[in-house]
């Protein structure tokens, strides 16, 4: 019978044997390279020699502006506060905030996992859905191995797919910033302010990939849904439809009804966890995160399950 | 034939149902080690959907399949190591190469070694282009990659869905004898569907018939090539008078007159009893020619004439 290490290497021959999965990562790699390049033609741009003196600059206008203009909101002026400790904690340890450390090419790289997702969605919808239309499901699924292990197979493989993509764009962003601006800045400290009001020294790496960890939520709840609609309906456009129009359509859908409650056990409104981080408000004000976490469970049991049960107990009969 | 040897695959009560209607009824039949068996119906008979019911494919709504004494619907992994396969045309990941392919079904089954891959190219004649993207393949080419796919793990059951689809002549020949091979080396059961029916005659040892979901018969060729009940022509000069002198001299005889000949079914030791006969009668013999029934005309007698695709 088989073993389920071999059906994963044959399903990973399966993506990296055909070009197009070639195309696709030399595709993210070309962006993250733009991307890269971009930020360093734009931080040349903004150079200015005595970074001090803007900084000053920009602190007495923020002072200025909290105790002149009555019509802001508290909010904002806490927010403009938090930026004047900042400010002065730069000045204090002489950190110049512009220059641009290899960090925030890997930070911006984060905001990239969007198209980490769009490719590992066009992988996921391929994966049951080709071999349909390829015919080939057949001969796939006349051996010795039950079609759960089959599709667990193709699963696993799917999101060592997402896996690798995302190693990439760490890496290639990661190169790309010590390329552009040296190591200079591997040990640079990130900074953040805390409840407390006071200032605090973190580490890059860990807020780098904390930026990865929130963008894989989704990436994982799409590329599922993705799988899902590649199992019911064996067509792998109409898995790629749904998942993009829904990654597209969610956010605008969750602003538009967010005034009603059920909004709240929408996937859309609890895909993105930053919505609970400090300085940002939920789609709902009585969400909360072990609120979303809970929902976001639910739809991957859910989507899991339909999946497994129209791959498993359908008939092939086509 | 080696009918008296435990049965490899058995169908018992295997019943389809769609909604109402009943697309198998209760087919139950037994093949033996090494023979090969035809499955044969006009189409929408049930052909396609017991074949794929006997690989898992689709799940059956009563009975049982048991290959070696395993039931693939209670132990599908166990019995599919027994089973090897083609359903409908051999489709192949077309980006991969021949050999990949291989690669990838031979992962499947414990006990494939490289050496065993070899062997089966070189038994398909597939060697020299083996290393080629499948999509460079002739039809014929990718039918033989099929048959090799199939029978790498050394399955005790090979499975043909229209094996002769898409080949030349000499592919056919091609394929028949490595069947032949295959049955009488290996000692494998081969349950091949067609709609050659001719292909079948030469390829089957016993075929069953199906029609309507229901098993009308299970036939041995060799009995039906053997039978001493043959179908006898008279070209004779006065048929209804021949006619005649025969229905009373041979009562149990099917006797019937087709155009200005005597067509009657007798077996061939009372030939010579009817020529004389006629010669008495003073009827004036032409030609007497015996035409052995092929599985054809059976075919479509026993189905009711149905066309057959």
């Amino acid at each position: 019978m088989s073993n389920f290490n071999d059906l994963l290497r044959n399903e990973n021959m399966k993506i990296y044997r055909r070009p197009r999965t070639w195309l696709m990562i030399g595709f993210l790699v070309l962006s993250l390279l733009l991307m890269s390049g971009l930020m360093k033609w734009d931080e040349v741009r903004n150079e200015s020699p005595d970074w001090k003196q803007q900084v000053t600059q920009q602190n007495l206008v923020l002072q200025k502006e909290i105790q002149e203009n009555n019509k802001i909101g508290p909010d904002h002026i806490e927010s403009m506060k938090k930026e004047i400790k900042l400010n002065e904690y730069y000045l204090e340890h002489n950190i110049n905030p512009n220059e641009q450390s290899m960090w925030d090419y890997v930070n911006n790289s984060a905001m990239l996992i969007i198209l980490v997702t769009i490719l590992t969605v066009i992988v996921a919808a391929d994966m049951i859905a080709a071999e349909f239309t390829w015919g080939t499901i057949k001969l796939l699924l006349v051996g010795p191995a039950s079609r759960s292990k089959v599709m667990l197979s193709k699963y696993v493989a799917t999101m060592g797919f997402a896996l690798l993509l995302l190693i990439i764009s760490f890496a290639v962003a990661f190169a790309a910033g010590a390329a552009l601006q040296g190591f200079g800045g591997l040990n640079l400290p990130h900074l953040t302010i805390g409840a407390d009001g006071i200032v605090h020294e973190g580490s890059m790496v860990v807020d780098s990939l904390q930026r990865y960890g929130y963008a894989i939520v989704s990436l994982l709840m799409y590329v599922t849904f993705a799988f899902m609609i590649s199992a019911a309906f064996r067509s792998s456009s109409m898995a790629i439809a749904f998942s993009l129009l829904f990654m597209l359509v969610g956010n605008t859908l969750t602003a538009v009804f967010s005034s009603y409650e059920w909004v709240k056990y929408l996937l859309f409104a609890n895909v993105d966890l930053t919505q609970y981080l400090a300085g940002s408000n939920p789609v709902r004000p009585e969400m909360t995160l072990s609120f979303s976490i809970m929902i976001l469970i639910a739809y991957y049991v859910l989507f899991q399950f339909v999946s497994w049960l129209l791959f498993t107990k359908r008939d092939v009969a086509a | 034939m080696q009918a008296t040897m435990e049965p490899v695959l058995q169908l018992r009560n295997v019943t389809k149902k769609i909604g109402r209607r009943t697309i198998v009824d209760n087919l139950s039949f037994d093949v033996p080690a090494g023979e090969v068996f035809g499955f044969l119906g006009p189409n929408g008979a049930g052909k396609t959907t017991t074949i794929r019911m006997i690989v898992g494919l689709i799940s059956m709504t009563k009975g049982e399949v048991i290959v070696k004494g395993v039931s693939v619907r209670k132990q599908f992994a166990q019995a599919m190591t027994h089973i090897g396969a083609i359903v409908e045309n051999p489709e192949m990941y077309k980006f991969l190469s021949g050999y990949q392919n291989l690669v990838h079904f031979a992962r499947r089954h414990s006990g494939v070694t490289k050496q065993r891959i070899d062997e089966v190219v070189k038994l398909m004649g597939l060697q020299n282009r083996i290393h080629e993207k499948v999509k460079r393949y002739s039809l014929g080419m990718r039918q033989r990659l099929g048959v090799a796919q199939a029978i790498l793990h050394r399955p005790s059951v090979l499975i043909l869905d229209e094996p002769t689809n898409g080949l030349d002549p000499a592919g056919i020949r091609e394929l028949r004898d490595y069947l032949r091979k295959l049955t009488q080396e290996e000692g494998i059961a081969v349950i091949v569907s067609s709609h050659l029916l001719s292909e079948m005659e030469l390829m089957c040892d016993r075929v069953a018939i199906i029609q309507g979901g229901k098993l009308i018969v299970v036939r041995s060729l060799q009995e039906t090539t053997d039978s001493v009940q043959t179908r006898i022509i008279i070209d004779v000069s006065s048929p209804p008078l021949a006619y005649q002198l025969l229905t009373e001299s041979f009562k149990d005889m099917s006797i019937s007159i087709v155009g200005k000949q005597l067509e009657l079914e007798t077996d061939k030791a009372r030939i010579p009893e009817i020529a004389r006969l006629l010669v008495k009668a003073e009827l004036d013999i032409y030609g007497i020619y015996s035409s052995q029934k092929s599985l054809e005309d059976q075919f479509l007698e026993m189905t009711g004439g149905e066309m057959v695709v």
